[in-house]
């Protein structure tokens, strides 16, 4: 046996044993574990899952140890995961911290932001919100004008943020602030942490078309931070931003694996709800070869994303492939979503129905069309990829 | 693509060979020509010294080693290119007919003919204007054969047929008999591609021999089923060509005082097809590793390598002639002659609907 296979074997073990069977059931969204002061779980079972996974770090498996995380390296970190999908364990931590602050703090934080923050990242302790759009600053992200003024050894910070996923529970945001007026749009920008329960933040929810209401507008009124929460240097926030949003967007390509799981497949959707030929086909071939044509696409993003995976390992490796992930993952995806409304018919037309199986279904259709706008809408994705991927002019 | 260092290495030999040998210009060269050459008889030459018909085999049948990885870059290469050569036809079709619906013996003595490339085999196995993989007019009636095949790849040039028929009980088999063997007409066209196709009309023909294999139909479908990943591809070298083309032509050609490539409207058409293009190009690649790791999943492999590269195959030939405006309507631009072996190549072994409409049924809906 390889390195490779006995840690695979090691890993495999140590999931079963730890990860009990109500943990293996695709994830719902109630029952999701959030980080934060105000974390709670849906049974007990969830509470001993969370913790071993804790324990071991294997909630932040590739960071270091001496932060919590579980020091693994990128193999063994793609075995974990690959025998987490293998088992069908749920996620053990969800939180914006873990996807996207940590890696970009690890890399630019100071020694003290990393010791303070990491190890409660990792430990589920804190809740993060992300605080990078404005009413004004959308797409064009770099035209935001929240201030941060300079007060000694405090910023005031005065302004909004909006589409502020769940602020009103989280513990802290990371923000992007204007600390220079003068200079150019991207030269005046900062990297700031900033307490929740800090004095001046207020948060308002905003209700969504999946009649959830995930996202606030948040309002900062003179609030003081300390400029130990600057991370990275004096307006080089959008250095920070830019690795932050690599990891965004890394995280949304593959946003099923971290969403809610429909427990049916759209193939088995389809046989137990429409009519089928003698021959076992679906009498409706528009739609079979609809179906095929996404589950191709479905099958050969795996491939891909394998692909990158190995190319990297060794070496032979187009760079401008990665950018193509999160546009390719956002749209099939939505492609999944709408086939699955239209073999629902008119029982896919109720959120509300009392069915939760149903009415999950239909309120993800409606959620994930928020996938192909946060992080980047696909427009501006496919700007990325013309331009920085195949070298286009600006 | 992964490849391990000597299927690289093999990979740019092969790159600078076709490029010295087979250059677009070759294409044409023989497109034009009275005479309808299947191929230029120096090029297979070429290649045949170089070991390209034995490429994917493991050195104790006689091959090189590369396997289907080895192979299918090298048909990239040959895609980039438009290269004509009975590579398709010869050295992975009809090798892989005999290897999977022959006996031992029968492969012991024909394949080291085609690993050499001094025999030149092709399979007939189409019927009318859309591909169907049994047979159903082509008959066997004791040991001769009757019907008619379409669509025969590089007939006109080969030494001997394969060609798929009915038994007296239905069951398919496959007869190996001379193109010049009596009852045997080979009427030879060029299709829009360039390439030499034939129609073979069977009457009473006697064959040499039948291939006696055990299990002739499972093997005739993985036979299929490698040859149809090999086209794709091939399709895939086509694809990054013309993507590569046009590119080129968006970053040179100005208009409105700004290069072409500033218009969003085109920057966006292109990107998405680049999205497109990669997902049948890892597509190709697993189906690829699934020859070589003798996959159970092969069809579903070779369905989807196909449906994609072929939609993006003719996709990209459409954008590409687009973005050139008035010349990539020219016969002077290449593009043209990609656009027309793009379609050439979808109705080889299955157009898009058809590998769609198989790999729903593979999925079992
Ligand atoms: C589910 C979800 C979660 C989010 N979470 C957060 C969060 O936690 N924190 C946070 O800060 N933000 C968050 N956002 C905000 C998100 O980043 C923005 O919505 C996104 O950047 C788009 O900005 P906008 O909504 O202002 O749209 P706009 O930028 O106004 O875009 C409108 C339309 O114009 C198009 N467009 C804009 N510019 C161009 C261009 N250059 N070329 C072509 N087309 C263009 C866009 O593609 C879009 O179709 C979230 C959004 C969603 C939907």
């Amino acid at each position: 046996m390889t390195e490779r296979d006995l840690f695979r074997q090691e890993v495999r073990e140590w999931l079963e044993a730890h990860c009990p069977v109500s943990q293996r059931q695709p994830i719902i969204r109630e029952e999701q574990i959030w980080a934060g002061s105000r974390v709670a779980f849906s049974s007990e079972e969830a509470k001993a899952w969370f913790e071993a996974m804790r324990d071991r770090g294997w909630t932040a498996p590739t960071w270091p140890t001496e932060y919590g995380g579980g020091g693994l390296d990128t193999e063994q970190a793609r075995v974990l995961e690959q025998e987490m999908i293998r088992l069908g364990c749920r996620p053990p931590l969800y939180d914006m911290g873990l996807w996207m602050l940590g890696p970009a703090l690890l890399n630019f934080g100071s020694e003290a932001q990393k010791t303070t923050h990491i190890p409660r990242i990792v430990r589920g302790e804190t809740r993060w919100a992300q605080g990078y759009s404005e009413p004004g600053a959308g797409s064009d992200l770099a035209s935001l004008t929240t201030r941060a003024v300079d007060d000694g050894d405090h910023f005031i910070v005065s302004g909004t943020k909006i589409w502020t996923t769940r602020a009103d529970v989280a513990d802290w945001i990371f923000c992007l602030v204007r600390t220079d007026p003068d200079a150019p749009k991207r030269k005046g920008i900062s990297f700031l942490l900033i307490d929740m329960h800090s004095a001046g933040i207020t948060t308002r929810p905003i209700a969504l078309i999946s009649g959830e209401s995930e996202f606030c507008q948040t309002f900062f009124d003179e609030v003081r931070v300390p400029k130990n929460n600057l991370v990275g240097a004096l307006n080089q926030g959008w250095e920070v931003a830019k690795e932050l949003l690599k990891h965004e967007r890394k995280l949304m390509a593959t946003m099923e694996t971290i969403t809610e799981k429909i427990d049916v497949g759209l193939v088995e959707l389809a046989k137990s709800r429409l009519p089928m030929t003698d021959a076992g086909h679906l009498a409706n071939t528009d739609l079979r070869t609809r179906m095929a044509e996404h589950l191709m696409q479905a099958d050969a993003l795996n491939d891909l994303n394998e692909l990158i995976y190995g190319g990297m390992k060794t070496g032979q490796f187009d760079p401008a492939i990665p950018l193509t992930l999160k546009y390719i993952g956002t749209r099939e995806q939505q492609r999944k979503d709408e086939l699955m409304l239209e073999i629902l018919g008119v029982d896919g037309l109720s959120m509300t129905s009392g069915k939760p199986d149903l009415d999950r279904m239909v309120r993800n259709w409606a959620y994930n069309k928020a996938h192909t706008i946060a992080g980047g809408t696909s427009e501006i994705q496919l700007n990325i990829i013309a331009r920085r991927g195949l070298g286009l002019p600006e | 693509m992964i490849l391990n260092e000597e299927q690289r290495l093999l990979r740019s030999t092969v790159a600078d060979f076709l490029n010295r040998e087979a250059p677009i210009e070759a294409l044409r060269f023989l497109r034009d020509k009275e005479q309808a050459l299947a191929w230029e008889p120096a090029l297979w030459q070429g290649l045949c010294e170089l070991g390209a018909p034995a490429v994917a085999q493991p050195e104790q049948a006689g091959g090189l080693g590369f396997g289907a990885m080895g192979m299918g870059a090298l048909m990239i290469e040959a895609g980039r290119r438009l290269s004509a050569s009975p590579l398709v036809s010869s050295a992975i079709f009809a090798q892989a007919v005999i290897r999977l619906c022959g006996n031992a013996t029968q492969g012991d003595r024909l394949s080291p003919g085609l690993m050499s490339g001094e025999n030149v085999a092709t399979v007939a196995c189409q019927e009318g204007t859309h591909f169907q993989p049994q047979p159903t007019q082509c008959r066997r009636d004791a040991d001769q054969l009757s019907g008619r095949k379409t669509m025969v790849l590089d007939a006109g040039s080969a030494d001997y047929l394969l060609v798929t028929a009915r038994d007296q009980n239905g069951a398919l088999c496959i007869g190996r008999l001379a193109c010049d063997a009596a009852g045997v007409t080979i009427t030879p066209h060029r299709f829009m591609d360039g390439r030499q196709y034939a129609t073979v009309e069977l009457i009473d023909a006697l064959v040499d021999e039948w291939l006696q294999g055990e299990q002739i139909a499972v093997g005739f479908q993985r036979a299929l089923d490698e040859t149809t990943i090999m086209l794709s591809a091939e399709m895939l070298g086509g694809s990054r060509e013309l993507l590569e083309r046009t590119l080129a032509y968006l970053q040179e050609r100005e208009q409105f005082d700004v290069k072409i490539g500033t218009f969003q409207a085109l920057q966006h058409r292109i990107a998405e097809a680049y999205c497109q293009l990669e997902l049948a190009a890892a597509s190709v690649y697993s189906a690829l590793s699934a020859i070589d790791a003798d996959s159970d999943a092969l069809s579903e492999h070779a369905s989807r390598a196909k449906a994609l590269t072929g939609d993006i195959y003719q996709h990209l030939s459409n954008e590409a002639v687009q973005m050139h405006g008035g010349m990539g309507v020219t016969d002077e631009m290449d593009i043209g002659l990609f656009l027309k072996r793009s379609r050439v190549c979808n109705q080889l072994w299955g157009d898009s609907a058809f590998h769609k409409d198989r790999f729903a049924a593979l999925r079992g809906y």
